[in-house]
């Protein structure tokens, strides 16, 4: 399993702040395009991070089990 | 002596002592922002004795700040947001000098202001103007206290700290959206402890004490309490130096490039670039430009798709006014080259009835 965790409009976005997705060996960048087409971000910019730790989204990564991918928007409020 | 007593209970602190209160009175701290963060983060730094605040904001209070604005009175609605905080700062502790500068934060005056303190608050609400005090730090080389709100959410982190990863780092896309809190809205607690969380870094940093929050995001949700921080690593190598900013907030700046009739009547047969004419379809004269177009003002916005942003675009209307907004429009939609014909279609049907005559 691989948790994903969503914040800001991102989270308004999947309707959820963080859910868990049947792990299937896939590159990270596959599965940014996979919740892409699950959930329609279109132009709703963010970065990403894998273990607490932001990488870049076109990155040469599998994921791993157990990894916790973030989705983090930037806020502008304040 | 006085200031002793006043500041004693954090002077008995091992980790401040008199020699960090030293430190705190001589420091200068710039707040660009007095609305929700701002507020919070004002009378922390003033109350613990801050030496110099700055304070950047032309906003004037309106009834709808107060509920998160807290240092605002309701008697105060109309008035400029940074008199009133430095009324607030001079009862709190007259001991601080503050500087309330009722001015817009742009690319004209950011670097000069910056110039003279040695940390930056990013107390804003927009993303277009984090990314011009990213820019504006990196090149005064000065830290960055940056704190924004998403409703329930916050996010605090120390840029450019001792030559550490910026805004850019993090967030790469300067033309990405996010609501601020007019749009989304907000409670006053949540944008009271991310200031809090952004005063005490200024204070850290003062002070040489703890762990600054650099190259560190902190995300807090005070819904559920969790609180989460993301590492991240400087990948902007880029230098910004102040030639570059001034070139890049210029532009930005509404400083569009105006350009007679006369200089362009060689391009008139140039299939690179287009001529714009944002007036409406029956104003005279009419100038038939082979490479022109005709977008009214008015419609410009929906039909930008129709336009390159990398081509060279002429626009011009009656007399050069309506051009100039047309051209700031592009520019703000990041067309690369947009100029604005000085004179407009009167100026210029003179000089294509001079070119058809040679």
């Amino acid at each position: 399993m691989i948790e994903v965790k969503y914040f800001g409009a991102v989270a308004e976005k999947t309707k959820c702040e963080f859910e868990k997705i049947p792990f299937s060996e896939v590159s990270l960048q596959q599965f940014l395009q996979d919740l892409e087409i699950k959930y329609q971000f279109d132009s709703l910019s963010f970065s990403v991070a894998v273990n607490q730790k932001i990488v870049p989204k076109t990155t040469d990564y599998k994921l791993q089990t157990s990894d916790v991918v973030a989705l983090l928007p930037p806020f502008a409020g304040g | 002596m006085n200031d002793s007593i006043r500041y004693n209970r954090q002077i008995i602190l091992p980790e401040i002592g008199e020699n960090g209160q030293h430190k705190l009175s001589i420091a200068k701290v710039l707040i660009i922002g007095a609305g929700g963060l701002g507020a919070a983060v004002l009378p922390y730094l003033a109350a613990a004795g801050v030496g110099e605040i700055g304070i950047v904001d032309d906003d004037v209070i309106e009834i709808s700040n107060l509920q998160r604005q807290v240092i605002y009175k309701t008697s105060a609605v109309g008035k400029y947001k940074v008199e009133e905080a430095k009324a607030m700062v001079s009862e709190l502790n007259p001991l601080v000098k503050v500087n309330a500068i009722a001015e817009k934060l742009s690319g004209k005056n950011a670097i000069s202001l910056f110039e003279q303190y040695d940390i930056i608050v990013d107390a804003t609400d927009n993303l277009s103007i984090k990314y011009l005090i990213n820019d504006a730090c990196l090149v005064t080389n000065k830290p960055m206290v940056y704190g924004s709100i998403f409703r329930f959410q916050g996010q605090v982190s120390v840029f450019n700290y001792q030559n550490g990863p910026t805004y850019k780092c993090l967030y790469p896309d300067e033309n990405s959206q996010s609501l601020n809190c007019e749009d989304a809205g907000v409670i006053g607690i949540s944008v009271g402890i991310i200031g809090m969380l952004q005063a005490n870094e200024v204070i850290k940093m003062i002070l040489q004490i703890g762990e600054v929050l650099s190259g560190k995001i902190l995300v807090y949700n005070i819904l559920n309490n969790q609180q989460q921080k993301y590492d991240f690593e400087k990948n902007t190598i880029a230098k910004l130096d102040k030639k570059a900013f001034e070139e890049k907030y210029k532009v930005a700046e509404n400083q569009i490039e105006e350009i007679a009739a006369e200089v362009i009547v060689n391009e008139i047969d140039n299939d690179e670039v287009l001529f714009l004419d944002v007036r409406n379809a029956d104003e005279l004269p009419k100038i038939n430009f082979k490479n022109g177009i005709q977008i009214p003002l008015m419609k410009l916005e929906n039909e930008i798709e129709n336009l390159n942003p990398n081509q060279t675009i002429y626009v011009y209307c009656q007399s050069g006014i309506r051009s100039k907004i047309a051209a700031e429009l592009l520019q703000r939609k990041n067309f690369k080259s947009v100029k604005s014909i000085a004179g407009g279609a009167l100026a210029l049907s003179q000089i294509v009835k001079e070119k058809i005559a040679d």
